[in-house]
Formats: structure tokens, C-alpha cells, sequence
């Protein structure tokens, strides 16, 4: 099913010589847990030449621009929030292709001679999309940048990647958010405004509960001398269908009235007046103008009328209902179905009614992911820490290899004698499961720790990874305002690498079969107290005020008795005041 | 805590010395007097004080002093505010132009030159922008001198006319064979004539050139007299138009379609068509990059049908065209066509509406109509907003108006050389003030090279000024001048508040310096009352 569903996607994907210059589907499939996966894909090509003169038609001028002039020859930028959960939604949309961990994430091939032409080339590309996304991508330093060895495939064809270099950055504290889909959507030749991107709206898609933004630009060449640039523009979302339901007018749930709440009718209390709720309505119906807050405003004329712009994977057995005169396609592996709108400039809606038995929700498995990884801190206290990788393979008879890639800022100093990994409930640990390790020191305030792994995991067993590290204390300025939040660790990205293909090829030829990336963490670091360099000021001051007061005074000072010396101040004081005071009756 | 509050050093130095017998603290019959104090004690003690003073005065201060200093490079001001306030140079333009007369003989010629410069000498008033004629050398065989920047060619004809050539700097005038001036005439038809067409030719750079300088501050001696003020406001208008010099200029040709159509143009052709000849023309000058891009479903920030001069400035939406600037060093200028039948309301009943508009220093929009399923815009049809744009371009440059391509281009080369000149130095001048203003900023060494660099090549530029060398050399200081004014590290420490230095100094300095004060102070009043018994002592002797 899942291998079904994973050919359908990417038939598109893969054969790009029949697509037209312009290409857009939205790919909709209902997940358990009343969630809803939307995928929206939109391709754009531009003939070398075209690119070469600066002749853009449907490649956006915006970021052509800025890859001629960082001369970049491969680019991915991900924009993610939220977490994909695997447990309930399984495999994951394009085979993880097109997700980066929370935050942004960017990794580019540069044309570059040396390394440094290469920083000075990814500083002006990352400050270039920085002003043009609206992101901090800009923050992205040499403390955050790395040069992955082994994880890393070129998506496009090139000629020769002899002459450049990949870099890979990730900002794992930033936010996406509406401010980012806005020049995104700018970057459409249809801007949103007509075909699937109209139905793109930043108060849905960043509640979703797990969305991912990607831009992908590539050569593609079918022949020698015959190459285009595609710029591919993908949005993931899994949208929880009650939440998207609320009205915007009116968005803050509400208990619903009692003979409307969902129960559970197996308990064997329910009764008229008990009722166990329901966490989640199962296989709910929802229509397009309910889930994204508006139809979809017709179709873009740009693209191929061929290709349909909605397809939903969903059983023949279930209907569905598009708007009147729409032409419904149902595909020959019974599992998914597409729709072509009547009207280009009509709207176009499209409702899936609830099924007719409410036990069975005819909807699509989820697909078993090829590994299952978790990541989590262990220790306490604010001097050491360690990380723990939970790696579970669900597969029964097939091993799992792939590299497991950590970049780590520098303040978290690893101790890496202490790697290891070993079969859960084991006790020793397993040298065999880890095959090649590459390791980049970190370099305090220069550049942050990379570690590549290669390992395996045996057919279904878990495995555990873990490390030690230490926390730095960082100077007194490095720490951002919000200090005592924590520092994010950025996503680890695991890159399961394709068994059928290659063999015992060494491993850095073999493509890429499946990625995904863990949670990103959240580290505590001591905190000052940051009134403190005052306090230090202060106390200092006073030590050496009172040391060399004291020490003067003895030196230049003059000891007699007591009833020598002068009369002590503030006994002269008051005789004075009394003085005055009786000067002043005197007088009277 | 257990030390002692230090407000007890206070009390305890107020009265350091025994011997003074104060009248309070004397009342008390219990006080005893101590005993005198030694002299060597007291002055150990003199010489303990004087020691700590002279480790602060020697010491201290010297080492406070250097380590707060800020770095402020020495800059020539005087120079800088020289060359701002036009003192440092005269910006004189000599303009050769050469008579080319093959049918006169030389004694005609020269005496016809003569009269004509006599004739211009009298029509100018502006001493700054020079013509001066010369007689070709009849061996040369080039129809143009290149250093002169007009020739003249005189020929015989039936009447006196005058046309300009199309392609090169020459003014051909032809004269009825009666109109040579004889030997002794000291004026002639013909020469007034050839003095008009030439001071004709140079007006509007004159009238440029003098206005740039009346704007710049140049004192006014140096300056023509009778601006006509609306010969001013419209010199005025077409300088704020016209974009910074810049020796690359990235041009942004843009096709915004409201709907979905047309969704491709034959740009390329009609740019090689259409554009690429006057920018070849300007490539001695400028370089330019261009690159297209078509934008569909794009809406104007005006909505209605016809546009008044108002909604021009608010017709490009700026928050959704993605009009961005390009990310080089190179200035962006946008040319849009913006595919509707709006029309701009014309100024008067009878004239001519417009489609095109101009928006100062960022470029132009073209209003195109088409019919409503046009799917691709050919080339032809691009035709005219490309021939507009190119005229639109000569004036986003600065170019002048009038006159022949060619002599409008070498205008805009003086123009631009006096432009960039005057602007160096007015940003000599404003880094000069700024330093004179902010005592407390710094002045890194880099800011100095830029300054020295600026005014080499200022003072380069000002002695060749007109020639293309003069150009170059007041690009480079220009740059410098730029350069140097926007030094980032001249601002780091220029928000550093006066309380801050206060809270980090007192602390310590405070409770040092009042026991090293006090006891000075002792000191000096203990040295003064020994002065004053020696002195008693002295009377009292000469007394007895």
C-alpha cells in the first residue's frame, strides 16, 4: 500500500520531461486521528540559457537572482514547525525529501575554488534569502555551518561537482511563521491568487500540527546540453481536522452541547445521561472551503490541463464529492483519485461526506516508516549531559543502514570516546552496529561539532546511540536575551540509505531511500545573573577602597592616646549644634 | 558583613592632626595635649602623601587616560572644508572645438575664427564653462578630432544653415559664398551666426553645470549670474530625477499582467531591437545588465480607470510587485509595462494622453492595452514602450535633452565629472563637520587613507576636468569620499552614556580618593600653620 502510494507521488516527481514549464497538484490524504495530510507541489523550469541571460518567465527573478550571484548550483531551504508524529501517522510525505528539522534549515552546492571563496559566497546567500524570506537566516555563521560528508546527495544532474562545495546550516530557534509564506507565495506564477495556492492561508497552515515549507532548486538535464533549472516549491501540512474546522469568526473551542458530544458507545455505562467522550472523531467529513477557510478559486492557467490539481488518496469504495461538473479520475491502483475543475475561474470545492459505517473509516494505513528515531538528553546538572538516540527498526527481516548526522554548537563539547550504541536490552555494547564515524571537532565561538555516523540497525530491534558531552559557560555577552529559555540543538538528520541499490558499493555513492530528522532539543546552559559585572564592580571596589583606605591611613596617620587626641567628630558635632541652639534661645 | 561601614574612615580623618588646639576641642578639662610630634615623622609622613600623589599624577592618570582615549586619525579639515566650500578648486571645463573650413584659405579662416570667439567671448557670461575654438589641421584626415568635443565643418552652400550629424560630434554649417568676412571687418553674419549655433548647442549644459555649482555652495564669484529661476526649478526637477552615478546600472524590464494573460513576451529581440543601440552608445559611460521577468495576476495600487497625476506615485504596489532591487553593487532601474487599457488623464483638454510615466530614481511603467486573450507579446508590439523606455533611461542617467546623441552624451560625461567632483567634496565636507561636531567619536585609520585617497584623486579629477580621465578620477573619489563617510567602526562607541562611565568609576574611585584627599589637604593645612609659627616665631624674635 504504502509503496503504492509513494510511486504515486513521485510519478510526477521523477518524470519531469513530460511536465510543461509550470506544475501544480495538491495531494490530499486523510490520516487516522482525524488528521489530514496536504501536500502541495509546485515545479517551475527555466532553460540554462534563460537563466543565463536573466530572462525569467515562471523561475522567480527575486531568487534567480541571488543563485547567479552566489553562483549556486543546488539549493534546499526548509522552513518547519511542529513534529511529525510517526507512531500515528507513519511514513512520511516524500520520503522525508522535503522536511527539514524545526527552525530553518538551508544546505547549498556553491561554485567555490577554496573554502573561503565558499564562506564569502554562503554569507552573501544567506544574507541574500534572509532579506528575501524574511527569516534569520542571516544568523546563520560559521558556528552554524558544516560541510556534510556522507549525509548529503545533489538532487539535480551535474555535470561535475568537482568545483563546489556543500554547506549546510540550520537555525533551529527560528519561527516560522506567516511572515515566511508571504514571499513564498510571491515566488508562485500564480501568486495565490488562482489554482491550489489560493487555498494556502497563514492562519491555517501555521496551526496545522505539522507543516513543512520547502524550496528546491536543481538542474535537470534529459540530454547533454539540453538542461533546465527547476525551482520546486512544496508545502506539507497535517491539518487536525476539528481544529481547522472552526470558524475563524469565532475560534475558541467550546464545550459542545451534551446530545452533541461524540461518546463511546462500547463503554458499557453509556447510557442517555453518561457519556465517555471520544478523544478524536474518527474518519470526520471536511470539505476544502472548511479545512483551508475558502474554496479553491479556480485553477492556474500556466499549467499542463492534462494534470489534475487536486488528487485525494482515499479507497474507490468511499465517495467523494467535488463541485458540479468536475471530472473525477479515478486512478487504476484504487486508492486515489483525482479531479479536474470545469471552470478554470470557478471555484472549486471538494467534500469528503462521513463514511457510512462509523466503525470502519476506509481510509488509507498508515505507511510503516523504515525507522522509527527518537532523541532525548540524559543527566542532570548544569556541568555535563549526555544525548540518547533511540532508533527502532520496524522492519522484521530487513537491516537498516544509514548516517546519522549530529551538528552540534560549540558550547555542548563532546566527549566522543564515550559514543556508543548498542541492541536495546543488551548490556554490552555492539562495535558492529556503528560502521564509519566522521568527526569535526568544535572550535569555541568558531564552529560548532559535526558528526556523521554510519550505522545499522538489525532487523527489528532498537538501538540506542548515546554520547556524553560537557556544557561550556559562555562569556557574558553570548547569552541571548532569553537566557534561561535554553539554547536549541538543531535536528539530527538520519539518511537511510537505499539497500537495493548498490550493494556493497561504499556508502557515499548510494542515494538516499528515506530521511527523517529527530526532535530538536532544548539545552539549559548555567545562567548569570546578569546584574552581575555591576556586583563585581561594586564589590572590588569596596575591598580595594576598604584595603587601601586602611593601609593609607596607618601609613599617614599619627597614633596617641585616646584622651590626646582631639575630641572625635561627633561628639564635636553636637557641641556645635548646642551652641547654635543656645545662641539662638540666648538671643530670644 | 563584618567590616565597618566605611562612612568610619570619614569620621576618623576629619581630625588627623594633634597639635591643632581647636577652641571646641579644647573646652573639656580631661583632653590632654600630646606630646609634639617629631619632625622626622611628620616629614616621613609629608613625603608618604607626596609619594601616593605623585604614583596617581604619574601613574594613574597617564595609564586612565591612554586606555579611554579614543582613536581619532589626524584628517586635514582645513583641506576637507576647502574643497566643501569650493575653495579648492575652480571647476573650469575648456571646451575645444575645431573649425574644420577646407574651402577657406588659412588668413579667411583664422580670421574668421577669430570674430567667432570674439562673438562668444561676448555672448558668455560663465567663466567656469569655456569655449574655445581652434582650426583643424588640414592634413588630418579623421572627420572628428578626438580631442575637441565639437567639429565644425564649413563648407560653401547656398544659404547659411546649420545640422547637427547624426552619429558623430559634428556641426555642419554651410555659408553663401559672400558671407566670408574680409580681413578687416570686425564683425561678420557669418560668425555671429556660427557663435549662436554654438552657445545654442551648450546651453542647457551650461545652464547645468552653473546650476550644479549653485547648489554646491561654490562661493559666488565663481558662479554665473541670471539663473532664470524657472530655468532653475526645471534644472532643479531633472536633477532630483536623475539616479546617482553609478558605472553599472542594472536595468529590471518587468510585464505585469492583471489576470492570468499574456503569459510570455519576445523581450530578448526587443531589447536588441529596440534598447541595445542606445545602450552600446552609452557603454562609454555606463554599463548595463539587464534581466526580464513577467509577473501575472499582479495588482495596481490604483484601481480606477483613469489615472490622475496622484495615483501615478501610488500605481506601482509595492508591497506585492516583486520588484526588488538587485543584489549587486549596480543601482536597479524598473522599467514595468503593465498590461491594461487604464489612461492617464491628460494635463489639458487638448493634449495628448500619455501611456507612459516616469518615477524619479527608480524608473518608468508603460500602460499597454492588448486585446483580452493575447497569449504571447511579440516583439513589434513591444516597440514603442521599449523606444520609451529608452528615452525614459537618458533621462533617469541625467543626459540632456536637446542636441545630438552624440554631443548629449559628452555632456553627460562633463556633467556627470562635475557632479560627482561636487559631491566628493561636499561629503569631504560633512565628514569634516561631523568630526569637528562629535569630539567624542573615532576616526579610525582607514577613514584617514579614504581622505587622503578622496583628495588625490579630487584634486586629479579638477585638473582634468571635461576629459574622460576627469570622469574616472572623480568616480574614484567619489567612491573613497562614500567609503570613508560610512566607516561602520566611526559609530560603535558613540551611544556610550556619560552615567554609564559614572557607575563604573565611582565605586571605586570614590572611596580611594577621599582618604588620598583629606590627606592632602592635612598635609597642606599642617604646612601652612608650620609657615605661619615659623613666621610668629620669626616676628617674636625680631620683636624681643
Amino acid at each position: 500500500m504504502r509503496q503504492l502510494f509513494f510511486s504515486l507521488l513521485f510519478c510526477f516527481f521523477s518524470s519531469f520531461a513530460a511536465a510543461a514549464d509550470y506544475h501544480e497538484q495538491l495531494n490530499l490524504r486523510p490520516l487516522p486521528q482525524s488528521a489530514l495530510l496536504a501536500s502541495f507541489n509546485f515545479r517551475s523550469n527555466i532553460s540554462v540559457s534563460d537563466f543565463d541571460k536573466g530572462n525569467f518567465r515562471f523561475f522567480p527573478r527575486s531568487l534567480g537572482q541571488i543563485l547567479q550571484h552566489a553562483s549556486t548550483r543546488e539549493l534546499h531551504l526548509r522552513f518547519t514547525l511542529g513534529r511529525w508524529d510517526a507512531e500515528s501517522w507513519g511514513a512520511r510525505p516524500w520520503n522525508g525529501a522535503r522536511e527539514g528539522g524545526t527552525g530553518v534549515e538551508l544546505w547549498a552546492w556553491l561554485e567555490a575554488a577554496s573554502h573561503q571563496e565558499a564562506d564569502h559566497k554562503w554569507l552573501m546567500l544567506t544574507n541574500a534569502l534572509s532579506g528575501l524570506f524574511c527569516a534569520s537566516l542571516n544568523f546563520i555563521d560559521s558556528t552554524r555551518t558544516t560541510r556534510p560528508v556522507m549525509s548529503f546527495r545533489p538532487e539535480g544532474d551535474h555535470p561535475s561537482l568537482a568545483n563546489t562545495q556543500l554547506l549546510h546550516g540550520t537555525l533551529p530557534h527560528e519561527v516560522v511563521c506567516t511572515e515566511n509564506l508571504t514571499p513564498f507565495l510571491k515566488l508562485l506564477p500564480c501568486k495565490g491568487k488562482a489554482g491550489i495556492a489560493s487555498l494556502l492561508d497563514g492562519h491555517k497552515l501555521f496551526d496545522a500540527s505539522w507543516q513543512s515549507m520547502a524550496i528546491d532548486m536543481r538542474p535537470l538535464c534529459r540530454r547533454r546540453n539540453d538542461c533546465v533549472l527547476q525551482i520546486e516549491q512544496t508545502i506539507d501540512m497535517v491539518l487536525d481536522i476539528d481544529r481547522s474546522k472552526r470558524p475563524r469568526h469565532n475560534p475558541i473551542p467550546r464545550p459542545p452541547p451534551a446530545d452533541q458530544l461524540p461518546c463511546d458507545t462500547s463503554k458499557p455505562y453509556h447510557a442517555r445521561d453518561t457519556c465517555f467522550p471520544l478523544d478524536h472523531t474518527k474518519n470526520q467529513d471536511w470539505a476544502l472551503s472548511q479545512i483551508f477557510g475558502r474554496p479553491m478559486k479556480g485553477t492556474c492557467p500556466l499549467t499542463d490541463p492534462q494534470v489534475s490539481p487536486v488528487c485525494i488518496q482515499i479507497p474507490h469504495s468511499r465517495p467523494v464529492y467535488a463541485s458540479e461538473g468536475a471530472r473525477e479520475k479515478k486512478n487504476p491502483d484504487r486508492i486515489s483519485r483525482c479531479f479536474f475543475p470545469p471552470d478554470p475561474s470557478a471555484d472549486f470545492d471538494l467534500s469528503l461526506p462521513a463514511p457510512a459505517d462509523p466503525s470502519d473509516p476506509e481510509i488509507l494505513g498508515p505507511g510503516t516508516p523504515l525507522l522509527y528515531a527518537e532523541r532525548s538528553f540524559t543527566g542532570y546538572g548544569q556541568e555535563r549531559g549526555g544525548i540518547q538516540t533511540i532508533l527502532r527498526n520496524p522492519s522484521p527481516h530487513k537491516e537498516v543502514e544509514f548516517i546519522y548526522m549530529e551538528t552540534l554548537p560549540w558550547f555542548m563539547r563532546i566527549y566522543l570516546h564515550t559514543m556508543e550504541a548498542r541492541v536495546a536490552g543488551q548490556p554490552a555494547p555492539d562495535k558492529s552496529l556503528v560502521r564509519e564515524v566522521y568527526y569535526r571537532p568544535a572550535v569555541d565561538r568558531a564552529r560548532g561539532t559535526q558528526l556523521e555516523v554510519r550505522m545499522r540497525v538489525p532487523p527489528a530491534s532498537t538501538v540506542l546511540l548515546t554520547y556524553d558531552f560537557e556544557k561550556s559557560i559562555l562569556r557574558y555577552t553570548e547569552y541571548p536575551p532569553d537566557a534561561n529559555r535554553g539554547f536549541d540543538v538543531p535536528a539530527a538528520v538520519i539518511t537511510i540509505l537505499d539497500a537495493s541499490q548498490g550493494g556493497k558499493e561504499p556508502s557515499p555513492r548510494r542515494p538516499a531511500a528515506y530521511t527523517l530528522r529527530t526532535t530538536s532539543l532544548l539545552c539549559s546552559l548555567p545562567t548569570p545573573d546578569f546584574s552581575m559585572p555591576y556586583n563585581v564592580i561594586i564589590f572590588t571596589s569596596t575591598a580595594i577602597a576598604l584595603a587601601f583606605g586602611g593601609i593609607f591611613n596607618m601609613l599617614v596617620r599619627r597614633m596617641v592616646a585616646a584622651d590626646e587626641g582631639p575630641e572625635p567628630g561627633l561628639k564635636v558635632l553636637v557641641g556645635k549644634l548646642k551652641k547654635r541652639l543656645g545662641a539662638l534661645t540666648g538671643r530670644r | 558583613m563584618s567590616t565597618p561601614p566605611p562612612a568610619d574612615s570619614g569620621t576618623t580623618s576629619s581630625e588627623p592632626n594633634v597639635a591643632s588646639a581647636s577652641p571646641v576641642a579644647a573646652a573639656p578639662a580631661a583632653r590632654k595635649e600630646a606630646p609634639p610630634e617629631k619632625p622626622s615623622d611628620a616629614r616621613r609622613r609629608s613625603r608618604i602623601i607626596f609619594s601616593f600623589w605623585l604614583i596617581v599624577l604619574l601613574l594613574g592618570l597617564p595609564i586612565w587616560w591612554k586606555t579611554t582615549t579614543i582613536y581619532r586619525a589626524d584628517l586635514p579639515l582645513q583641506e576637507m572644508l576647502d574643497w566643501s566650500d569650493g575653495k579648492a578648486c575652480r571647476p573650469v571645463f575648456p571646451l575645444r572645438i575645431s573649425i574644420r573650413a577646407g574651402a577657406l584659405q588659412e588668413q579667411e579662416a583664422q580670421n574668421l575664427l577669430r570674430l567667432t570667439q570674439h562673438a562668444l567671448d561676448d555672448l558668455n557670461d560663465f567663466s567656469g564653462h569655456h569655449l574655445r575654438l581652434q582650426l583643424a589641421p588640414p592634413s588630418a584626415t579623421a572627420s572628428h578630432d578626438p580631442d575637441s568635443v565639437l567639429t565644425i565643418r564649413l563648407a560653401p552652400g547656398d544659404a547659411t544653415t546649420a545640422a547637427f550629424d547624426p552619429h558623430e560630434p559634428i556641426l555642419d554649417i554651410t555659408y553663401p559664398p559672400n558671407a566670408v568676412p574680409s580681413h578687416t571687418a570686425s564683425s561678420s553674419p557669418l560668425a555671429t551666426y556660427v557663435a549662436g549655433q554654438l552657445r545654442s548647442a551648450f546651453a542647457e549644459e551650461q545652464a547645468t553645470i552653473s546650476y550644479l555649482l549653485s547648489t554646491n555652495s561654490i562661493p559666488s564669484d565663481h558662479r554665473p549670474q541670471g539663473l532664470a529661476p524657472d530655468v532653475a526649478q526645471s534644472l532643479a526637477k531633472r536633477t532630483t530625477r536623475s539616479l546617482r552615478y553609478a558605472p553599472t546600472y542594472h536595468l529590471t524590464l518587468s510585464l505585469f499582467a492583471s489576470g492570468s494573460l499574456p503569459s510570455s513576451w519576445d523581450i530578448e529581440r526587443a531589447i536588441a531591437d529596440y534598447m541595445k543601440p542606445v545602450l552600446d552608445v552609452l557603454s562609454p559611460i555606463h554599463n548595463f545588465t539587464i534581466d526580464t521577468q513577467v509577473q501575472l495576476y499582479a495588482t495596481p495600487g490604483v484601481q480606477s480607470q483613469v489615472l490622475n497625476k496622484e495615483d501615478l506615485s501610488s500605481f506601482i504596489n509595492a508591497a506585492e510587485w516583486p520588484l526588488s532591487p538587485s543584489i549587486g553593487g549596480a543601482p536597479t532601474i524598473n522599467f514595468v509595462i503593465f498590461v491594461g487599457n487604464q489612461t492617464i488623464a491628460a494635463p489639458g483638454p487638448d493634449a495628448d494622453p500619455s501611456r507612459s510615466w516616469l518615477i524619479p530614481q527608480w524608473g518608468a511603467v508603460y500602460l499597454l492595452p492588448l486585446p483580452a486573450d493575447t497569449a504571447h507579446v511579440g516583439a513589434a508590439t513591444l516597440k514603442q514602450p521599449l523606444l520609451t523606455f529608452t528615452s525614459h533611461l537618458l533621462a533617469l542617467t541625467g543626459a540632456p535633452r536637446s542636441g545630438s546623441l552624440p554631443l548629449r552624451l559628452s555632456t553627460l560625461a562633463r556633467i556627470r565629472s562635475a557632479d560627482l567632483l561636487l559631491r566628493a567634496s561636499s561629503t569631504l565636507g560633512s565628514l569634516a563637520r561631523l568630526a569637528l561636531a562629535l569630539p567624542s567619536i573615532s576616526i579610525p585609520p582607514r577613514v584617514a587613507d579614504g581622505v587622503a585617497t578622496t583628495i588625490a584623486h579630487l584634486r586629479l579629477a579638477c585638473d582634468s576636468l571635461g576629459t574622460p580621465d576627469g570622469l574616472r578620477h572623480a568616480r574614484v573619489a567619489e567612491a573613497e569620499a562614500e567609503r570613508a563617510f560610512f566607516e561602520k567602526s566611526m559609530v560603535g562607541q558613540l551611544y556610550f552614556p556619560d552615567e554609564h562611565k559614572i557607575a563604573v568609576y565611582l565605586p571605586l574611585l570614590g572611596p580611594v580618593a577621599v582618604p588620598l584627599i583629606m590627606g592632602l589637604l592635612n598635609e597642606v593645612k599642617a604646612w601652612r600653620r608650620r609657615r605661619k609659627e615659623k613666621a610668629d616665631e620669626a616676628k617674636e624674635k625680631k620683636s624681643e
